[in-house]
């Protein structure tokens, strides 16, 4: 019999998993997992569960696979861009020419990049597994046992997972655009409860398990209303509905990738040029090429003597700072223009818009304390995850952009400062969440006077808006470009991103809002607080405080920024390009630490 | 007129690209000459501000290039030998953004001087065309037009015809003759002799981070006058003629081994004929020697 490891599916499917194993993101989010695991055993010590009870561990592997931690987006990062790397890095016509069908090519792609996943998910179950051993006294710890982790992590996440894991690779491999996969994944959250409102609630009880894709209501029901020991003592069984769920979302995982072999080509696609344009001139030849001359007086016949062309003498200015500021107008004139030729935008922005207003347009909402206050409020409050995604996404890919383009080498050899090149991009992020801030206002505001809920105060949406989402999203993107110029990798600055954020929304969840690590205000501030109430000038002080931490993190980042500048703080007794940046990062790095004390953080 | 003075760099991985290397390169059209790996590369990029040398000195009528990299922003401009353009973007909106970087903020200048950038390398019907559907070819001239913006006095450009076509490379060499003035440095990096020996009047021999020549064309075809000779032998015939000659090179051809040898005064055997020496025959001559002595 053939070694499946010698099979070209075995071959693919363990360059995949190599290529993975140098990903530093992926460690990171093991990481991750690992202290989630140990941190939400908290949860068991304050409700007196057993850490290795089989509710526990189902009920852990639930909220896991739900996207606590954001697992569906760290997914999406995984499993979006296999195939697109290989057509991105010019590979593909290497892999193609081997006598390889496309059935085993894909599926060594999906299953290489799966098992990867899978491990990363698996980081999180091991680590419960051994917190058995290695647990505090205060952990109530029942005997050691095995199964039930492998079982239920089998088929509540991996199973459920195999499901996401087939759209977002499906997605990806077709659009040949991993933003698209990004932005569906970032809907995941409102989509998964949508469904579970607005449909699975309608449906019978056996209609509800076996269409939940997640089969999230494993376990008991109510937990909280029952005592430790009947939790402790209670033993998870599937139940027929639920294993139909599961082979439900099987079936449904193939058929993903049925529709992704039937579509697939392996042939290049005529418009590809556009998305990827990078010109490699190098022919790889090792050795000295030579060319004989007598070929070019037989070519010189082509070609007629033309005048040569004088160019005209045109006058520069790279000085003082009207001359910076039409750079970084030139250069945020096309980052804009990039940005808008994204085709992910199509999807998400719609979307963002539709999420974000969703909880205004369907519910009845009470004038507290007026309708135009309460409007704005539900909405700031929906909009932030999607400002946050949409900032995490876009100001990333455009830092790395340039060079994925290949187009770094021009750009740094122009006589354009570094802040120029560089805030163009947080700005162009900015314009992107500022516009959408805008449009769910509009949007907002429509519903409110369709819903007859009048009179509408502009002065509201001003205020919250104003307030709490501008200030949030120009934090966002400046934090956001000092984590991506800090990290340099790609994708270790998503799972950093991704998982800080996850990591703070779960303390949030908790009840845990203190300001210190509470930057956006996440719950914390009513509307009366903004319309003049007792705290309204520690919000204020909170936001310049923020305000001072965003610029420090942009100083941050010009000075850590890739590109070769002068050398030393002073040159010519003058600030060089570090010095400033230096000298920007002391002193908003004391403005915020000032306030933050005044404020009492 | 560009001074380099004992450059050396060796990266992380622990290549050293160059080794202490110094060149004195006059105005005008400069080749460098060396295979893949030879540190050519690093030379250009750290020329052209993007990469740190561990040590030494590069400076340009008086501006030091290695120290002061915001004022060699300003007067350099620089070619890559791998690069990218913005798929999305006309060839128009292109090179407007790369004059605006380069400080060209008169529209009425700007528009003059892409207008007659476009029209230098022949790009004029093609300038609202957007550059992800550009050829190869095409890509380079636009590479070589955004270069040339604002009377740069050092021009770098880095294994520009490597992946052309015959014909687009004759058109590119005629682009970089036109480029060349009095006032100007074109330092032109290739691993492709014919590059050279058509547009440069100066060239250096490059190899493992060591300049191992600097002469003009000229002087390097005289030093090797009368010492060339050339044969068409069988294979095996070449075996044995390999170890009394100081081969130049050897290419099969019809069945038979074409050499070329060097022989100072006397006829290597009586199967050789004199031949005239080409450029490629001193590249070989001055690696050769490099390699016995090393």
């Amino acid at each position: 019999m053939r070694n499946p490891a010698r099979t070209p599916f075995g071959v693919i499917f363990q360059n995949e998993v190599l290529l993975n194993s140098k990903r530093v993101a992926l460690y990171a989010l093991m990481i991750f997992f690992s202290s989630n695991a140990v941190l939400w055993t908290s949860a068991a010590i304050h409700y007196g569960w057993a850490i290795n009870s089989d509710f526990y561990i189902a009920r852990n592997y639930g909220g896991f696979a739900f996207g606590i931690l954001g697992l569906p987006l760290f997914a999406a990062v995984i499993m979006a861009d296999p195939v697109i790397r290989d057509f991105r890095l010019g590979v593909d016509p290497l892999i193609f020419s081997k006598p390889i069908s496309r059935a085993q090519y894909l599926l060594g792609k999906f299953f290489g990049s799966f098992f990867v996943l899978a491990c990363c998910q698996a980081a999180f179950g091991l680590t419960m597994l051994l917190l058995q051993v290695l647990h505090t006294p205060r952990m109530l710890v029942l005997p050691f046992r095995v199964f039930p982790y492998f079982k239920h992590f089998f088929l509540v996440v991996v199973v459920s997972y195999l499901l996401f894991a087939a759209v977002y690779f499906t997605l990806g491999t077709l659009m040949r655009n991993a933003k698209i996969v990004y932005g569906l994944a970032l809907i995941y959250y409102p989509l998964y409860i949508a469904w579970q409102v607005v449909i699975l609630k309608r449906l019978p009880p056996r209609w509800h398990i076996v269409l939940d894709p997640l089969l999230f209501n494993v376990g008991p029901a109510r937990p909280f209303e029952r005592s430790p020991d009947y939790l402790n003592n209670f033993v998870v069984s599937y139940t027929p509905g639920m294993l139909a769920n599961r082979l439900l979302v099987i079936l449904a995982a193939v058929a993903c990738l049925t529709i992704l072999y039937l579509r697939f080509a392996i042939t290049e696609r005529s418009g590809n040029a556009e998305k990827i344009s990078v010109l490699n001139l190098s022919t790889g030849a090792a050795g000295f090429y030579y060319d004989p001359p007598r070929i070019e007086p037989a070519l010189q016949d082509h070609f007629e003597e033309h005048e040569k062309v004088l160019l005209p003498e045109v006058s520069r200015s790279h000085a003082g700072i009207s001359a910076n500021v039409n750079q970084l107008i030139a250069a945020l004139g096309v980052e804009l223009r990039l940005l808008l030729s994204e085709r992910s935008l199509i999807v998400i922005m719609p979307l963002a818009i539709v999420f974000s207003t969703l909880d205004v347009a369907f519910w009845s909402v009470a004038p507290e304390p007026s309708f135009s206050a309460a409007y704005a409020g539900h909405t700031a409050n929906a909009t932030l995850l999607f400002l946050l995604g949409i900032t995490i996404f876009y100001s990333v890919e455009a830092l790395h952009r340039d060079r994925e383009l290949k187009i770094e080498p021009l750009l740094w050899s122009q006589a354009a400062p570094n802040y120029a090149l560089l805030l163009s991009k947080v700005l162009a992020t900015l314009v992107l969440t500022i516009g959408l801030i805008v449009l769910v206002g509009v949007v907002t505001i429509a519903l409110q006077v369709l819903k007859h809920n009048g009179p509408v105060e502009l002065s509201a949406y001003l205020r919250i808006y104003g307030t709490i989402l501008i200030p949030n999203a120009i934090f966002l993107a400046a934090a956001i470009m000092a984590l991506s110029v800090l990290l340099r990798d790609r994708y270790l600055t998503y799972t950093v991103a991704i998982g800080t954020c996850a990591g703070l929304f779960y303390l949030y969840s908790q009840g845990h809002h203190g300001w210190l690590y509470n930057p956006m205000l996440v719950q914390v501030w009513t509307y009366s607080d903004l319309a003049g109430g007792s705290r309204f000038a520690q919000i204020l002080a909170q936001r310049i405080h923020l305000m001072a931490g965003a610029l420090a993190g942009l100083s941050l980042a010009h000075l850590f920024w890739r590109r070769p500048s002068n050398r030393g703080l002073l040159t010519h007794s003058r600030l060089t390009s570090s010095g400033w940046s230096v000298a920007a990062l002391l002193v908003f790095l004391t403005v915020a630490f000032t306030v933050g004390l005044m404020v009492g953080l | 007129m560009l001074e380099i003075q004992k450059l050396t760099k060796t990266y992380s991985s622990g290549v050293q690209a160059l080794r202490e290397i110094s060149l004195d390169v006059p105005n005008g059209m400069f080749g460098l000459l060396g295979p893949n790996g030879a540190g050519k590369t690093t030379l250009m990029k750290i020329l052209a501000t993007l990469l740190e040398p561990d040590s030494g000195m590069a400076a340009m009528n008086g501006i030091d290039l290695i120290g002061d990299k915001e004022s060699t922003r300003k007067m350099i401009g620089y070619l890559p030998q791998e690069f990218g353009l913005y798929p999305t973007l006309t060839a128009e909106q292109t090179l407007h953004y790369f004059a605006k970087l380069k400080g060209v903020h008169d529209k009425k200048d700007r528009g003059a001087l892409v207008d007659a950038l476009f029209e230098r390398v022949n790009l004029a019907g093609a300038r609202r065309q957007r550059v992800g559907g550009f050829s190869g070819g095409m890509r380079q001239r636009l590479g070589v037009a955004q270069a040339l913006i604002g009377q740069p006095q050092l021009i770098i450009v880095d294994e520009p015809t490597a992946g052309l076509d015959p014909e687009e490379r004759l058109r590119f060499h005629n682009l970089l003759a036109e480029t060349v003035s009095e006032n100007a440095v074109v330092i032109l990096s290739t691993h492709i002799v014919s590059d050279v020996s058509s547009l440069c009047s100066r060239m250096a021999i490059i190899r493992e981070g060591q300049i191992l020549a600097s002469v003009t064309p000229r002087q390097a075809m005289n030093e090797l006058a009368g010492s060339v000779w050339e044969a068409s032998v069988s294979r095996e015939k070449a075996s044995a003629l390999k170890s009394r000659c100081q081969v130049l090179s050897s290419q099969m051809f019809d069945g038979l081994a074409r050499m070329r040898v060097i022989s100072r005064g006397e006829r290597p055997s009586e199967e050789f004929n004199p031949a005239t020496p080409i450029l490629e025959d001193y590249y070989f001559e001055v690696v050769n020697q490099r390699e016995q002595s090393s």
